[in-house]
């Protein structure tokens, strides 16, 4: 046996103090706390679930089997949904590449307009889909366009977001070199920036395709058109078999989406 | 053997160049220093002595607090803005690292190089001009690399990444090239290839060459003059072949500063 295997096995020896082992179980009691405290505020009642079961299985039961002969009156809604999250996606993309290149520190032209754009980021960003959903509702009445419209806003503080930080990671040397070769500022952003972070800005663009359309589900509840609006009205009117086609449709649409968003994504990297 | 030809007129004129940082540390002291067309000049000094810095101004990444940098005339020091950016048209710049556009092919790269040349909306929109792409075959060839040209920039070894810059900077066409440790993570094979490079192109293109580097041996293998620096002042400013070992360790030695 040589000396470095010898060294190996020697012990290392580990500091037990009894401070450090009551730090441990402080934290791990307060970690226990906190989850007890938010049972107790959201009211968790297990027992009424386990008696909830039977109006569960109730449910299913009036749903099977899915009513598959109101297929073709599915699939304008289903239509509805996907372009829903198109519009949103595309909308949210373009209104968020020139936000995200006044919010990225290191290509910003001038301090003003990077706190302007943090500001309407954070701001599209906070406020969730389903609230710009029900002003648009307002605005515009129902259907899918203002569904559409939400999607586009908040998408734009979620994508003006990730797409600065992208930025603000990128390699700086090719924009250095370039903007020493006497290249104007777009040309250096054309020709440095762009091709050094494209790809990374496509990845999440198809990320968040996936992401609305599965939001723009929830939408639809609001009245912002889609698959959603047509399962909030069947289970209004009882309609368990429509409920139950229209969820397998949306599962198969949600699956497809994530299979094909995941498969550009590998393309693009 | 390295055949120098006769130099040309003066391209770089550094005139008691100063520089202090917003901290108050004093990088560079009065230097001044003259290097012509066709002409190697290496820069040696030890880490934090003022030769980058001294790069970076001649270059205009950094501003300079005092004195003069005339490229062909032409006092940069005094420009800004656009005046500032045609100037620099004159004056190429390689990295430690070829700072390359990993994802776009080699031939688009170099170039880029070009770009300053042409203002319109199609270079601003992403395209390059097709005579500027021949041109780039015939820079590509000039460092041996003319079957690379369709290939992603990304995918090169650090050597021809190296050259492919050396491409990017010829086809800005400049007058003087600054070479910032332009082998410091290259192999010494690599190495001895970019160093044989920039001097050929120095006596071809009649280039004035100023290189920052930290191996004495390559400097007195392939320069003309070789300038020490330390702690921001000039230490010498000699022909290659009279710096002694004494006055090099000089430079590296903390307790002879």
């Amino acid at each position: 046996m040589n000396a470095v295997t010898n060294l190996a096995l020697v012990p290392i020896p580990v500091a037990r103090s009894p401070l450090r082992l009551l730090v441990r179980v402080l934290i791990g009691l307060a970690l226990i706390g906190i989850f007890a405290q938010a049972l107790w505020i959201t009211d968790a009642r297990p027992g009424e679930l386990i008696n909830g079961i039977s109006g569960m299985i109730d449910i299913l039961r009036r749903a099977t089997p899915p009513a598959f002969e109101k297929f073709p009156s599915v699939f304008r809604p289903a239509l509805e949904t996907i372009d829903i999250a198109i519009v949103g996606t595309v909308c949210g993309v373009i209104l968020a590449i020139p936000l995200a290149i006044l919010a990225a520190a290191n290509v910003t032209p001038a301090k003003p307009l990077y706190y302007g754009a943090r500001a309407i980021i954070a701001l599209t960003r906070a406020v969730p889909d389903l609230v710009w959903a029900l002003l648009f509702v307002t605005a515009v009445g129902l259907g899918p366009f203002p569904g559409a419209l939400a999607q586009s806003v908040h998408s734009v503080g979620m994508l003006g977001r990730l797409f600065a930080e992208v930025i603000e990671d990128m390699d700086m040397g090719p924009v250095e070199a370039l903007s020493l070769t006497g290249a104007s500022r777009t040309q250096v952003f054309t020709h440095a920036v762009i091709p050094g972070v494209l790809p990374s800005l496509l990845g999440i663009s198809l990320y968040r395709l996936d992401e609305n359309l599965r939001n723009s589900l929830v939408l639809g509840f609001v009245g912002a058109g889609g698959l959603g609006f047509q399962l909030l009205t069947a289970m209004n009117l009882f309609q368990y078999k429509t409920v139950s086609l229209l969820l397998i449709v949306t599962f198969l649409l949600v699956m497809a989406m994530e299979r094909m968003s995941a498969a550009l994504r590998r393309r693009v990297a | 053997m390295i055949v120098v030809p006769p130099m040309g007129r003066t391209l770089l004129d550094v005139n008691d160049l100063s520089m202090r940082f917003a901290s108050g540390k004093v990088a560079l002291d009065g230097v001044s220093l003259l290097v012509r067309g066709g002409e190697f000049v290496t820069i040696l000094g030890s880490n934090g002595s003022g030769k980058s810095t001294l790069l970076r101004c001649v270059a205009r990444l950094l501003h300079p607090t005092g004195g003069e940098i005339r490229v062909d005339d032409r006092d940069l020091t005094r420009l800004n803005g656009t005046a500032l950016r045609r100037a620099r048209r004159s004056v190429a710049m390689i990295f430690q690292h070829a700072n390359l556009v990993r994802r776009r092919s080699v031939l688009a790269n170099v170039a880029t190089g070009s770009l300053g040349h042409h203002t319109n909306v199609w270079t601003s929109l992403g395209m390059l001009p097709d005579s500027e792409l021949n041109h780039a075959q015939r820079y590509l060839a000039e460092v041996g690399l003319a079957h690379l040209a369709g290939q992603r920039a990304g995918t090169l070894s650090g050597g021809q990444a190296q050259r492919v810059a050396i491409s990017r900077a010829l086809a800005q066409r400049p007058k003087v090239l600054l070479a910032d440790e332009p082998i410091a993570s290259l192999d010494p094979h690599a190495a001895e290839e970019v160093m044989a490079l920039l001097r050929r192109l120095a006596t071809q293109e009649g280039l004035a060459v100023l290189c920052v580097l930290h191996q004495p041996e390559l400097a007195e293998r392939y320069s003309d003059r070789v300038v020490g620096i330390r702690a921001g002042r000039l230490a010498f400013d000699l022909p290659a072949a009279q710096v002694s070992g004494g006055q090099v360790a000089g430079l590296y030695n903390s307790l002879a500063a």
